[in-house]
């Protein structure tokens, strides 16, 4: 149907006939010239000029540098080395603009990127259905295998949509020389524990935790945890699936987090507090040690190193401070204490895209360039064979957590695609905010879930 | 004829703001002061910090929320003011408001021509149907038209500017049909007379008289692109689509999160063309404003 | 009113517009064939009014109708739009009402009739508080300015300057004034008002009123202006003469400036009813509604439903909802108020 549409464009905008076949044949006809289809099969492409348009998040930081950005680039740059028939335009974005706003429009208007980023999970499984993703199973085959068990979030009904180039779970990063001021001396491993744990904190005069409600997500991150110690993972797989919250474990989520909420870890006025803009934000309190804890995924060294002065010695220290356990397990409920909340980062092909954009794709995530991704960014690679290259000690035990781990679950608002999961995190947010209740988040869903 | 309109206009304007002047009792006079004091700072006030804002480091606002830059810092204006996304923002925010501009004021004033000096069949029913317009703020129309101008292959500059001019000529066609039906009808018998058709008395007679209704829709047709924000928002999608200054700060906002006093400044910056804008054509607003509703 | 004349649209030229339509034909010179000339003017008046027309269809009317037509489908986000499925009104009473599903009525009231009411409610309110809060306070400015005193023209330009700002720079900078830990925040407290629990702008009651606050920072200017170029139309003499009989300050405006600019009021009313409806850009920059929605819009609702949670059919009867409200605003304050106005001005509209 998208072509549908570009083509009427094209009828419309263009007399002349053979910029109109142009259209057709290339099938991305306003920025991909024309190509012959390569007739040598894949090694040898044709050498007609292609361009690959690239959509990613990697946006420059906090000082101004973009270390993931920079690493992009030269990727790009090795690429076209190689293949110099290929031009690449990247176009970076912002990541919640790139996620909600840009790329579903691009989608449905027909006029997409050829390579875009791509989270995985329902999401993507929604794109795929729409017919917008192009079945990379039998072109990347060895990449699929050699990448293992971190592809499944882009895979859909047993075809993969995309590849993930970093992925990693999350848990608690806290400042140790708070703990050490409150007295603190174990990593709690349970909920008492973490209730113990911020009775010290608050006892010692420090903000126990930090969280960011005013994004959202930040704090429904919390119910999903709770969800997670208390769901199965049955009944946690097939939510996934087909949108059924009638397990009472949803419930129990949310007055978990209701009692959780109850004992006010939070920071003062959490509902007004973003997550990552200025000293005020969530992650500036814990940068700046006036909060002890946050619960954040693997990325969040490095928001925490853009509140430093951005010196070695400054990134040092923190670094040297920062401490990371997994979320502690809960009493009862019928999940697995080790199971762990997780999610990543990967890249899609868009249907129409050339068949030198799943080529690339699998230049990003060869062995040789996640290492060097590692070593360029500090971040964590998919890739097996890059394991050694990750330094931080932090994201070292992160990375354990997330292969001990009984099963990661996908981030659940990813999972459950953003009309259930925007009305799921709404939920969420109206229980921290005090206006909602436990079974309000699931009644939302539900809702949500009906109109699809 | 033009000079005789205007001087009348201005002879009016000035006997009554001198007539205003005489009243009031002069012990009143501090009461008018206070409140125009309480207000100027309220007003100004806010704008003034976010400026100063821009003048201290993250370090000093961390510390003192309401302090005073010290030392002052130029550093945060310096790095984009000497960036070029600052200026590129502001570039293309200006190629796009006077593009719409000019087509707002070129096609509201020729279709408002024939609305207000023709008499033929329709006539009240198009002017009924642009009046309509008013109605129909681009936010409800967003989705729909995304998906017309991506039909369209309208992207880029192009598919800010066409939509813009499309839903700012209501307001213009509105404003501009009672201007261009006051102006003399003896004006026309004459240009007839001299063997002007009447598209030649558009082009050398009413347009040169209607420059003043049509600065005055001018302006309003810049300020509404100038600080258009959802169109833009959601026409960024384009591969080539330029970003405009609104759009510009939110994204400064997203990509420099612990730079808060960089926020402020360029916040701060992102206000000044407007406001310099608005000192130069505060008159034309005021005149716009109202004459919007009146017409 | 200066503006008026300025327009054009004042009593006498108004008049002679009327006349100068009707005269139009026979002004022509003689010697030109009727029927060259007949289809002359025609061809005169497509080429004016054509590429305006054209623009307006396509760009306006075209994009509302399409609106209009989303509203009535079931839009699956799967799916591109030509295999949605149609569901007539069920998106309107989703919105209004929960749908008319028994089974499933609480948990959409819950879901989204709330929500749309919320922020009809929000809406509503803004409206409401323009009447009784932001009038009240811009005339009193406006009357107690009406003078002449030292720095006049600069402080109509400040007390105005903030009208032109967009929106979205407008609420970015409160956005950071009011952080919890902001500078307002701080000035407050030195002189003893605390914020409120949840913080400025998201807490759930206070949020709204700090953004009622914003909004009124942003435009009281306007209505300032506006009046005060109303005022400045009221002839002296009026006021020269009760002066002379004895009247005070407050009866001279109660009884002559504040009637007497009566018609100015009745356009500000209405640009700020319409503009309350649509608001958006100022919400959304803030956030997007609000956390638990305590500022949300109509429109900032549409927008949230159809671009973060991908229902595009939904949306839509927002949008066409919220176009409803507007014009039924139009017309009913064009018959009612309006028309009051207009009526000692022969030739308006015609």
């Amino acid at each position: 149907m998208a072509n549908m549409r570009r083509l009427g464009a094209f009828a419309a905008f263009t007399t002349s006939a053979a910029l109109l076949l142009a259209a057709c044949s290339s099938g991305d006809g306003e920025t991909t010239d024309p190509t012959d289809s390569p007739t040598n099969g894949e090694a040898e492409q044709s050498a007609e000029p292609v361009t690959l348009t690239w959509w990613h998040n990697a946006v420059a930081g906090d000082n101004g540098e973009n270390a993931l950005g920079d690493y992009w680039q030269t990727v790009a740059d090795a690429y076209t080395a190689e293949n110099p028939h290929v031009t690449i335009e990247i176009e970076q974005v912002q990541n919640e603009d790139l996620q909600r706003t840009r790329i579903p429009l691009a989608l449905q208007s027909g006029d997409a990127p050829d390579l875009f980023q791509a989270w995985g999970g329902g999401e993507l499984a929604s794109q795929v259905e729409s017919g917008y993703v192009q079945d990379l199973s039998e072109t990347l085959a060895d990449d699929i295998e050699r990448l293992g068990g971190g592809v499944s979030p882009w895979q859909h009904e047993g075809s993969t949509y995309g590849l993930p180039f970093t992925f990693g779970v999350e848990g608690i990063w806290y400042r140790e020389s708070l703990f050490e001021e409150a007295g603190i001396t174990e990593e709690p491993a349970t909920m008492d524990e973490l209730n113990a744990a911020v009775q010290a904190l608050k006892d010692a005069d420090i903000t126990p935790i930090a969280v960011g409600a005013a994004d959202g997500w930040p704090a429904a991150h919390w119910w999903y945890n709770f969800a997670l110690r208390s769901c199965s993972q049955d009944v946690m797989a097939a939510a996934g699936v087909d949108r059924d919250f009638s397990d009472p474990c949803w419930v129990q989520a949310g007055e978990q987090l209701e009692e959780f909420l109850g004992t006010e870890p939070f920071q003062d006025q959490f509902i007004s507090t973003v997550a990552q803009t200025g000293a005020t934000s969530s992650a500036g309190l814990v940068a700046s040690g006036d909060a002890a804890m946050e619960l954040m995924g693997q990325w969040n060294v490095f928001v925490y190193e853009g509140f430093t002065d951005g010196t070695d010695e400054g990134i040092a220290a923190l670094q040297d401070d920062l401490g990371w356990f997994p979320m502690p397990a809960t009493d009862g409920g019928n999940g697995d204490p080790s199971a762990a909340l997780g999610g990543g980062d990967g890249f899609s092909c868009y249907v129409d895209a050339p068949p030198e954009c799943a080529d690339f794709l699998s230049f990003i995530v060869s062995d040789a360039n996640q290492m060097e991704f590692t070593e360029a960014t500090g971040a964590l690679p998919v890739a097996p064979a890059a394991a050694d290259a990750v330094t931080n000690p932090v994201l070292v035990e992160l990375a354990q957590v997330a292969g001990n781990a009984e099963y990661v679950q996908l981030w659940l608002d990813t999972s459950f695609g953003t009309n259930v999961g925007g009305a799921m995190n709404d939920g969420i947010v109206s229980i921290f905010a005090g206006t909602g209740e436990a079974q309000d988040v699931v009644d939302l869903m539900t809702a949500a879930a009906l109109t699809e | 004829m033009a000079t005789a309109v205007k001087d009348d206009v201005k002879k009016r304007r000035s006997s009554q703001s001198r007539a205003r002047t005489r009243l009031g009792g002069d012990s009143s006079i501090y009461v008018t002061i206070f409140v125009a004091l309480i207000a100027v700072g309220l007003t100004l006030g806010p704008i003034l910090f976010l400026g100063l804002g821009g003048f201290r480091t993250n370090g000093q606002i961390a510390e003192d929320p309401t302090g005073l830059p010290n030392p002052w810092v130029w550093q945060n204006y310096w790095d984009i003011l000497t960036g070029s996304t600052f200026w590129e923002f502001t570039l293309n925010s200006a190629i796009i408001s006077i593009a719409t501009t000019a087509g707002v004021v070129l096609f509201g004033t020729m279709a408002a021509y024939p609305l207000a000096r023709y008499s033929f069949r329709g006539r009240e029913g198009v002017f009924l149907m642009f009046t309509a317009g008013l109605m129909f703020p681009l936010t409800v129309a967003i989705f729909p038209l995304f998906l017309l101008l991506q039909d369209l292959g309208l992207g880029g500059m192009w598919g800010l500017i066409i939509p813009q001019i499309a839903f700012a000529l209501p307001v213009t066609v509105i404003i501009m049909r009672p201007f261009l039906a006051a102006l003399p009808d003896e004006l026309e018998e004459a240009s007839f007379m001299d063997g002007l058709t009447r598209v030649g008395f558009f082009f050398r007679m009413v347009l040169p008289l209607a420059r003043p209704g049509m600065v005055t829709v001018g302006v309003l047709a810049f300020l509404g692109s100038w600080n258009a924000y959802l169109l833009p928002l959601v026409m960024l999608t384009g591969r080539d689509a330029p970003t405009t200054l609104p759009l510009g700060v939110t994204q400064f906002q997203g990509q420099n999160a612990a730079n808060f006093a960089g926020i402020m400044a360029y916040t701060f910056l992102a206000m000044i063309p407007a406001l310099v804008f608005f000192l130069m054509m505060e008159k034309r607003i005021v005149d716009g404003l109202s004459g919007a509703v009146k017409g | 009113m200066t503006a008026l004349e300025a327009s054009g649209t004042g009593t006498g030229p108004a008049t002679d517009a009327k006349a100068s339509v009707a005269g139009s034909t026979p002004v022509t010179p003689a010697a030109y064939n009727p029927r060259r000339d007949r289809r002359r003017k025609w061809l005169e008046i497509v080429i004016f009014v054509g590429p305006a027309l054209l623009l307006f269809l396509v760009f306006v009317i075209f994009p509302m109708i399409m609106a209009a037509r989303y509203s009535l489908y079931k839009w699956d986000s799967r799916q591109p739009f030509e295999l949605a499925e149609f569901i007539g009104f069920d998106n309107y009473t989703r919105a209004l009402m929960g749908g008319t599903d028994p089974e499933t009525k609480e948990i959409f009231w819950k879901a989204y009739a709330q929500p749309f009411w919320n922020a009809v409610g929000n809406n509503a309110q803004i409206i409401a508080l323009s009447m009784l809060v932001q009038l009240p306070i811009a005339m009193i400015i406006a009357l107690v300015l009406n003078r002449k005193f030292p720095g006049r023209s600069s402080v109509r330009l400040i007390i105005f300057a903030p009208y032109v700002l967009s929106e979205v720079v407008a609420g970015l900078m409160w956005l950071m004034l009011l952080d919890p830990r902001g500078p307002v925040t701080e000035m407050l407290a030195a002189i003893g008002i605390s914020d409120p629990a949840g913080g400025w702008l998201e807490d759930p009651q206070a949020g709204f009123w700090t953004f009622f606050f914003i909004v009124s920072w942003k435009y009281i200017g306007l209505a300032i202006i506006l009046f005060l170029a109303g005022l400045s139309g009221v002839p002296p003499e009026l006021q020269e003469a009760a002066s002379i009989d004895g009247a005070s300050w407050w009866q001279v405006q109660w009884r002559i400036n504040i009637p007497l600019i009566g018609p100015t009021v009745r356009v500000w009313a209405f640009l700020s009813i319409i503009g309350s409806i649509q608001l958006f850009d100022m919400a959304w920059v803030l956030n997007k509604g609000g956390s638990t929605g305590q500022y949300s819009t109509i429109a900032t609702l549409m927008v949230d439903i159809g671009t973060q949670r991908n229902d595009g059919g939904y949306a839509s009867a927002l949008a066409i909802i919220m176009f409803i409200f507007s014009m039924v605003a139009a017309i009913t304050y064009m018959t009612i108020v309006m028309r009051r106005d207009n009526g000692a001005r022969a030739g308006k509209g015609a």
